[in-house]
């Protein structure tokens, strides 16, 4: 796998998942629009970074 | 805060994470390891993020979260006014509504996406607040509808029965007429501002 693509997977998603806890313990109107707004998509995006990087990897190994 | 288990789980979830950030590479080289990074990167944070997500729009609705904003602290006195025609305070006082979400039982839509908007309006509040600034006098974006009304009073007894009711009752249901119309009172402002309220006795 793809060590960058793959940290940087983590690094997304991290900092959504971050942004939600920092949300969760400072608990307002204000805090829970951001979690939903910019924590959840950047779980999201993580997610789908680490998805394809795997992908990549497959067909890579496919095409040798 | 939210409730701590929620707290912690997010908390393990950053840290699953992080480990993955630094020992994922060497993990990957497993089919077990694949697994399990797949669970930390993509199945938990999802898991956490739709819970924590569905926890907060549950909480969304509750009347500590509308109050919590202070430019609504005085609406939410209006709720322990004494008097006996002002609406808010005579459901809440007498538990017509559950307490817990006395705002949103009565400010949201029950129209098919009536949630859905309840949320954007709330998104326009918070807008609002740190934004465009809130309005001197605070109103709402649209006449009451009086089908929110008539969602609990429609069948009810006391309603059907009541003679004043009875000439406008097709008015009513077809929302020609507002229920507003005749219970003019819904949050008796004057009262708070004169400190008469039910609770202080």
């Amino acid at each position: 796998m793809n060590d960058a693509s793959f940290r940087r997977a983590c690094a997304v998603a991290g900092l959504g998942l971050t942004v939600e806890l920092a949300a969760a313990i400072h608990w307002t109107p204000a805090t829970f629009i951001l979690a939903a707004a910019v924590g959840t998509p950047l779980v999201l995006l993580g997610g789908a970074m680490f998805l394809r990087a795997v992908w990549q990897v497959m067909k890579d190994k496919g095409a040798a | 805060m939210l409730p701590l288990p929620i707290v912690i789980a997010l908390a393990v979830g950053v840290a699953l994470l992080a480990m993955s950030y630094f020992g994922g590479p060497a993990l990957a080289k497993a089919r077990a390891g694949r697994l399990a990074l797949l669970v930390a990167v993509v199945v938990l944070p999802l898991l956490l993020s739709v819970g924590n997500l569905s926890y907060g729009f549950h909480e969304s609705s509750q009347t500590t979260f509308c109050l919590s904003c202070h430019e609504m602290q005085r609406h939410g006195q209006s709720l322990f006014v004494d008097d006996k025609h002002a609406l808010a305070a005579i459901h809440y006082q007498n538990r017509f509504i559950d307490r817990e979400t006395v705002c949103y039982s009565c400010h949201k839509d029950y129209a098919l996406f009536g949630d859905a908007r309840a949320k954007l309006n709330g998104l326009r509040h918070v807008w609002a607040h740190y934004v465009t600034g809130v309005p001197e006098k605070i109103k709402l974006y649209q006449p009451y509808a009086s089908s929110n009304c008539l969602h609990c009073h429609d069948d009810a007894r006391r309603f059907r029965e009541q003679v004043a009711h009875q000439p406008v009752m097709d008015a009513l249901t077809s929302g020609s007429v507002s229920c507003l119309s005749c219970h003019q009172v819904a949050h008796d402002m004057a009262k708070v501002e004169a400190r008469e309220l039910w609770q202080a006795r």
